[in-house]
């Protein structure tokens, strides 16, 4: 592992400037003393008061341990992180995100954690859905904290003024689609019934699992042929045709806000811990709600990790990172202090121990009645998904804005896949 | 024709021009009048936008994003108060005094640095200034996304990551060339008989650099010390890379706390302190834009 | 070949025509002078030049040797010889944030730096309240590229947001600006047009430098206002109009945060706002290209250093330094 850190840099360093002192992680669990572990994670002033509590009680109960943290938000994030990887100066855990694990994890600069289960990291309180989570190859690269569901959200006034049916389970995108068109009419468009929602990766995961299929392959190819993208761009041509969505243009224009935050929609798709922000920024009242599917013994949902902490693999306090990570899913303080701003915890104690008020009571509560009918989580998408998202996105914009045909995107977006796929 | 009347009015006040009359005087002032009626004009457009800002720091949070509306209908204080709280426990205050730090020791690092290579780029004969100076402009040329990496090693070997050493130094070596180019330019004005006559005097190239360069550059030192304060004030990239305590971050950073696009983001509380983060700075525009006023007092040197 | 072509242009001593006059007028102390000159040269130039070779070279000299590697940050950098390059071109995104680049420098820069220099003169009077009008003109520069600013722009250009009322009580309806693919690139222009307070300021210090004897002179020559400028203050300042110009031309083929801030890093909508350099940070720091966006960068130093060339050989024809001609 130290050598390959050390080659890492090498390749840069050699041009860079004269190689010397290159700092050599020295591998293997420490010893005693004082151990300083850099700990970096992403997110608001909120959770870094709440972080900053539970980084006490740690240092609390594990003496000879301090942690120093460091946190900034989510893009900004990820160009340190990769900047800090690049250049030899990991912390020793961090945050990581579901879509950028095997970015990470296939260039082996992730610490693989099962070396310390059983010793210092006890993964066996996961939940059932979450026991594999963060396993690529046999390989645990990273733990989940908390997880959420893929969900849809409306506002119950509006659907009810309207006359259209109430979101109920297994009811069908045909009955959505209807909905939303009932709502557009008696409001005429104040709200849109709904937001376009094919410009979702999420949504097209969706529908792919409710028909049997999957995003991404085990072996990190598409799961998808360019026909099926077509047709389900082509879903939602007739609704923006007859003006029945948030056009485009407005959505792009409340951005940062979401269609249904800026109170243009009275429903949309997102992950269940948008409810918070949602119900501060619409002021409609906004439920979580079933999700449309083709199959109705299928719904194609799962939960999916929120948050998940990895360990750098060129950390000089592997035991140490260990604890750390352990502390922080086992430790049912620990989920006292953070409820459910982590998304619902990942351990069965943490879950029983936090207390959900609000807005996270709901997201508890939703995804407590599904547990039963969620289906099992994808394989970590392969390195790449992060630009096949942002791609997804820029074209469906240019299908929203009509310059596009469904057909033409979608032979694009996978000419753009297998060049990122397989370079 | 006002702008001429205006310069007679004002800056050939104390000179010769007894012969004006009174007709002429008044017609000056309306000329005047005119004129910070267009200004004023002109000003309100600008500055919409940035009263824009300053109104939504005291809107409520939810109600910034989309507002169309200039003012607050009813101004409230909690943004400003959380923010000033700060985050996590450390307090605005911290942020804005490591932001003032960086920012003030850049401006002395970067005008002393650049000043010394623009008097050898604009005054001095010698071997491979040609060269250095293509380079120079080179460096101009690279975005810098691509140098992060192989600068953060640097950094990284020397052990001088999270620390303001990598975020200062560059500044004392004249690495940002926009500055050293700019004073090239000023100083590739002042008037060669100058040297000459100091060098008589018994000057050697730091006496003329020191007595002759150096006063009458001012202007052009003034505005590369405004651009520093402002721009280092600004700057993101730097310190969110080099940066790992939060103790250390400066107030643009920080500010970027308040949003998260993951949960919930504080609009409020960000403008808010983007706000106070604005005056240090408008402070110091006001204080040093006085200098730019100076011009040369060319009159004395022609002799 | 940019280095050849720029340092005929070298500022320093260009003015040929100087150095070999005070070659010739003192050829006795020809001999010993250039060595101490010389040695003052670099000792003036000391902290430049350490710094150019401590933090500026191997930086560059690594993003150049990356350009013709497959980087992906974290393994090994590998030789590919000039697959990123060719790959380029055949880079429909590639090609679409070279459009838009080339849009927005061609309008941008000529636009802001006008608006920059009628402000200045209009500001280089002394008046009552000059440092208030200098302020509040350098205000909107002030905001840098910020998360404030993408706000504003929406709450300004938005559906019904006040411009397109405007518009709209003088009978021109355009809707809302700012989630039109058309219209997007001009409102990152007009923002950066609306930020002219660096180049005014520049403006500034440079009509301060121009010796107020000359238009003095001028008076009595009876010259009009137009002439004044044309034959005093365009000369007098074309050593800082050359700064401006060519510093905003290639600043503007660097644009970068404007664009990240207000399309929140997309370039959109649907690709409309994909600067160059946006492109070039997607590929190095969201999809882990960096030998490719090395490539990129490389490309972006031969394109915006030809202008740069060309600007530097056109400004023989029109820059004057009064320093360099003696009297």
């Amino acid at each position: 592992m130290a050598r390959r850190a050390r080659s890492r840099t090498y390749g840069l360093t050699a041009v860079a400037l004269a190689a010397g002192l290159v700092a050599a992680g020295c591998g293997g669990g420490s010893g005693s003393g004082n151990v300083e572990l850099r700990y970096s994670w992403w997110g608001n002033a909120d959770r870094a008061e709440l972080m900053q509590q539970a980084i006490d009680l740690f240092e609390e109960q594990n003496p000879g341990i301090t942690v120093t943290p460091t946190f900034s938000e989510y893009d900004s994030y990820w160009e340190k992180l990769s900047t800090q990887t690049a250049g030899g100066g990991m912390p020793d855990v961090l945050q990581m995100d579901f879509s950028y694990l095997r970015e990470y994890a296939d260039r082996g600069v992730l610490l693989d954690l099962n070396e310390q289960t059983g010793e210092n990291l006890d993964t066996g309180d996961l939940l059932e859905n979450f026991q594999t989570a963060g396993e690529i190859d046999g390989a645990r690269y990273a733990v989940p904290i908390g997880g959420n569901v893929f969900a849809l959200f409306h506002d119950p006034a509006a659907f009810e003024e309207a006359g259209a049916p109430a979101p109920e389970p297994g009811w069908s995108w045909e009955d959505y689609d209807e909905a939303v068109r009932a709502v557009t009419g008696s409001t005429g468009a104040d709200p849109y019934g709904g937001s376009d929602y094919t410009n979702l990766i999420w949504v097209f995961e969706l529908q792919l699992r409710q028909e049997g299929g999957q995003l991404f392959t085990e072996d990190g190819e598409l799961g998808f042929d360019e026909q099926r993208l077509a047709e389900f761009w082509e879903q939602g041509e007739s609704l923006r045709e007859d003006d029945q969505v948030v056009p485009a243009s407005k959505a792009v224009q409340a951005l940062p806000v979401s269609p249904l935050g800026a109170d243009l929609a009275a429903s949309e798709f997102s992950w269940d811990n948008f409810l918070a922000r949602f119900a501060e920024e619409a002021e409609a009242e906004v439920e979580l709600s079933p999700v449309p599917t083709s199959d109705p013994d299928r719904l194609g949902q799962y939960l999916k990790p929120s948050l998940m902490l990895s360990a750098s693999a060129g950390t000089e306090y592997r035991a140490e990172a260990a604890t750390l990570i352990d502390f922080m899913i086992n430790d049912p303080e620990v989920a006292e202090i953070f409820g459910g701003s982590r998304g619902i915890p990942a351990t069965t104690t943490q879950r029983e121990a936090a207390e959900f008020s609000g807005v996270d009571a709901a997201i508890a509560a939703y995804e407590d009645e599904l547990l039963d009918d969620l289906q099992e989580m994808p394989p970590a998408p392969p390195a790449g998904a992060g630009a096949l998202e942002a791609e997804f996105i820029r074209i469906s914009e240019e299908v929203g804005f009509d310059r596009m045909t469904p057909e033409a995107a979608a032979a694009e977006f996978s000419a753009f896949a297998e060049r990122t796929l397989n370079p | 024709m006002s702008d001429e009347t205006a310069t007679a009015t004002t800056t050939g006040g104390a000179a010769a021009d007894g012969g004006r009359t009174a007709e002429r005087r008044s017609r000056g002032r309306l000329a005047s009048v005119a004129w910070h009626l267009a200004a004023l004009a002109l000003l309100a457009v600008i500055l919409y936008p940035l009263v824009w800002v300053v109104g939504a720091a005291f809107k409520p949070s939810g109600d910034i994003v989309g507002s169309t509306q200039l003012l607050p209908t009813r101004p409230v204080l909690d943004n400003l108060q959380r923010a000033m709280e700060g985050i996590a426990g450390i307090s605005a205050l911290v942020f804005l005094r490591n932001s003032l730090v960086l920012a003030g020791a850049s401006v002395v690092g970067t005008v002393v640095s650049s000043a010394l290579a623009a008097y050898a780029f604009a005054r001095l004969r010698f071997r491979g200034r040609g060269l250095m100076f293509v380079l120079m402009i080179t460096t101009l040329l690279l975005p810098f996304h691509v140098l992060i990496i192989p600068q953060y090693i640097i950094f990284q070997q020397a052990g001088l990551v999270d620390t303001y050493a990598p975020l200062l130094l560059g500044k004392f070596l004249a690495t940002e060339a926009f500055f050293v180019f700019l004073m090239v330019q000023f100083m590739r004005q002042l008037p060669r008989e100058l040297d000459q006559a100091a060098r008589i005097d018994g000057c050697g190239y730091w006496g003329i650099f020191w007595h002759v360069v150096v006063p009458l550059s001012r202007p052009a030192f003034t505005t590369a010390a405004i651009f520093t304060f402002i721009w280092t004030w600004n700057d993101l990239l730097a310190p969110l890379i080099y940066l790992n305590t939060p103790e250390k971050y400066p107030v643009t950073l920080a500010l970027r706390l308040f949003i998260d696009q993951t949960a919930t983001s504080d609009y409020g509380a960000m403008i808010a302190m983007s706000v106070i983060a604005l005056l240090p700075v408008v402070l110091f525009f006001l204080a040093f834009q006085r200098l730019l006023v100076q011009g040369m007092a060319t009159s004395g040197l022609k002799g | 070949m940019v280095s050849t072509a720029l340092s005929h242009d070298s500022p320093p001593s260009a003015g040929r025509g100087a150095a070999e006059r005070t070659r010739s007028a003192a050829p006795r102390r020809r001999r010993g002078r250039p060595d101490r000159e010389g040695l003052a040269g670099y000792a003036f130039l000391s902290p430049w030049i350490l710094g150019f070779l401590l933090l500026t070279m191997g930086p560059m000299l690594a993003s150049l040797y990356l350009s013709f590697t497959d980087y992906n940050l974290f393994t090994a950098p590998e030789w590919v010889g000039l697959d990123n390059y060719r790959a380029l071109f055949r880079d429909d995104q590639w090609l679409q944030s070279v459009r838009v680049t080339l849009v927005y420098v061609t309008v941008s820069v000529p636009l802001k730096l006008a608006g920059a220099l009628a402000v200045a003169m209009l500001l280089v009077r002394p008046r009552r309240g000059q440092g208030f009008y200098r302020s509040a003109f350098y205000a909107p520069s002030l905001l840098g590229a910020s998360v404030s600013v993408a706000l504003v722009w929406r709450a300004l250009f938005s559906d019904d947001a006040v411009v397109d009322r405007a518009l709209s009580s003088v009978g021109i309806d355009t809707g809302g600006w700012v989630g039109n693919p058309d219209y997007a690139l001009g409102l990152l222009i007009l923002l950066a047009v609306w930020q002219f307070g660096a180049p005014m300021v520049i403006f500034l210090a440079g009509l301060k430098q121009v010796p107020r004897e000359l238009y003095e002179a001028a008076d009595v020559d009876g010259a009009g206002r137009l002439r004044k400028f044309g034959s005093i203050t365009l000369p007098m300042i074309s050593p800082v109009l050359f700064f401006n110009l060519l510093l905003e031309t290639v600043n503007a083929f660097q644009v970068f945060t404007s664009s990240f801030v207000v399309s929140n890093g997309t370039g959109g909508p649907a690709g409309s706002t994909l600067f160059y350099t946006l492109y070039l940070y997607q590929q190095g720091f969201t999809q882990f290209r960096m030998g490719y966006a090395s490539a990129m960068a490389w490309m972006l130093v031969l394109g915006a250093g030809l202008v740069a060339v060309l600007l530097f050989r056109l400004s023989r024809a029109w820059v004057y330094y009064s320093g360099d001609d003696g009297r």
